[in-house]
């Protein structure tokens, strides 16, 4: 028998997939626009972010009434609890994304610097990190969200590699410094992607194992 | 901590059938313990257990051992009316004397041997203080307790327990009949109560334990199956059956 909770759970549940989705959309077209100049891809990045906000408060609302009318319990209550974690995590991560749209926007029909080669790696990477920490949440497998945990070592090497080829740019000459520093901080906002990837792994380890293993270095 | 009461393989049958099977249990002094499980599981039986309250029904028969205080409750020269004195017990329907509110919980201090006015007056009204009762019926001590709400009587009868100051209160669904406000007082005695005694709790509202208690034990069909923090029972627990109960998937 499904019981209400277990509908309002499943329920939830559908609607931070479908926020995943719209995260891992927003970081895609993001880099695309940024990749090929693309203002007008950037500037659906923009629009597009509204809805992620709205079911960040969705979400929060639909989880509070589960926690006050349902008081769920064990992993019930552990999924709830994740998901309050996850969403703010993917709104942060399409506040990120915008961020990256805007950089295109900055540019104004310009090329880049350089051709990006790093930063849609980053993004690729970040993107099956997400994809990675879901997967583990519906098939309540937890290695999947450790595997994701790994993962985010090598997007900071590439964030740091990204950083040193822009400084010696800058080094060279110092025309391109304002350009470098828009590239640094889009690969800076991948890189913090990645964190909150990583935030979204832990959470589902939490779900599913009932253990909190942030801060654990 | 230490242990007030420590259960050990603890058997109990009404004729042939067992309703409780090897149960091992330790109940820390100062702490608050929540039995919660399905109806007919043994969580009753094993509360009245405790302050040998099934004595009284024929043809039941206990086997294992359970200590208060180091001692083996169930030794043949253990004096049950002493037992019953330093373990108090509340039930599920409110059961005040029919006298007045005064004599409740005077008469428990009397035949415990305390003669002395003064002294019952003053232990009257410190139990209903510590009960929150007394600025409720200070006025109207001389009173029946028939006429308080259901509510008043059960703080009535927790007031009357605590009177002779036991080391233990047992207590059987003590709120199940009560509304909601009157449940609310009794949860937050239980919170202010346990400075002072160690109480054993049966609910059959899993909020209710989660709310009260610091450990949950979970009964099913005569076995203890998982006993843990309160927290950890709610949030992850260990055993597959505990968390299908809470979770509503059975019982």
């Amino acid at each position: 028998m499904t019981t209400h909770l277990q509908q309002e759970l499943e329920h939830i549940s559908q609607k931070i997939f479908q926020m995943a989705d719209l995260a891992i959309e927003s970081i895609q077209n993001a880099v695309t626009s940024l990749k090929n100049v693309d203002t007008a891809l950037a500037e659906s990045v923009i629009q597009k972010d509204t809805k992620l906000d709205q079911l960040e408060i969705s979400i929060d609302e639909d989880c509070i009434r589960v926690l006050v009318t349902k008081h769920p319990a064990a992993a019930d209550l552990r999924l709830v609890l994740a998901i309050l974690k996850a969403n703010t995590d993917l709104e942060r991560i399409g506040d990120l994304s915008t961020s990256i749209a805007k950089e295109t926007i900055r540019l104004d029909g310009r090329s880049p610097l350089k051709p990006l080669v790093d930063i849609p790696r980053m993004s690729e990477m970040a993107i099956n990190m997400i994809k990675l920490a879901f997967r583990s949440f519906t098939e309540r497998n937890a290695d999947l969200a450790r595997d994701c945990i790994e993962l985010d070592r090598q997007i900071d090497d590439l964030n740091m590699q990204v950083y040193r080829e822009l400084f010696s740019f800058m080094a060279e000459n110092p025309s391109t410094i304002s350009q470098a520093l828009g590239l640094i901080s889009v690969s800076k906002a991948l890189e913090r992607i990645g964190d909150h990837a990583t935030n979204l792994a832990e959470r589902a380890i939490y779900y599913i194992e009932g253990e909190d293993i942030r801060h654990q270095e | 901590m230490d242990d007030k009461i420590v259960v050990e393989d603890l058997s109990f049958y009404y004729g042939d059938t067992p309703a409780l099977v090897d149960i091992n249990l330790k109940v820390q002094t100062n702490s608050v313990m929540a039995l919660i499980g399905p109806s007919g599981c043994g969580k009753s039986t094993f509360l009245r257990c405790i302050n040998r309250m099934n004595d009284i029904i024929p043809f039941t028969r206990v086997e294992g051992k359970i200590n208060v205080d180091d001692e083996d409750i169930y030794d043949q020269k253990f004096d049950v009316t002493n037992l019953r004195r330093r373990v108090g017990m509340v039930f599920q329907k409110s059961n005040p004397f029919p006298k007045s509110i005064f004599e409740n919980i005077a008469y428990g201090l009397r035949i415990n041997g305390i003669k002395d006015k003064y002294s019952i007056e003053r232990t009257v009204e410190e139990s209903l203080k510590k009960t929150a009762l007394w600025n409720e019926v200070k006025d109207r001590l001389n009173d029946s307790a028939m006429g308080l709400s259901g509510g008043q009587q059960q703080r009535l009868c927790i007031a009357r327990t605590i009177a002779i100051q036991p080391d233990i209160i047992l207590m059987d669904e003590p709120a199940s009949a009560l509304d909601p406000i009157s449940t609310q007082k009794i949860e937050e005695l239980i919170h202010n109560l346990k400075t002072q005694f160690t109480i054993v709790i049966v609910t059959h509202n899993m909020q209710q334990a989660a709310r009260v208690s610091d450990y949950t034990a979970f009964f099913y069909m005569g076995k203890l199956i998982e006993v843990n923090k309160t927290d950890t029972i709610f949030t992850n627990p260990e055993k597959e059956m505990t968390e299908n109960y809470i979770t509503g998937k059975f019982g």
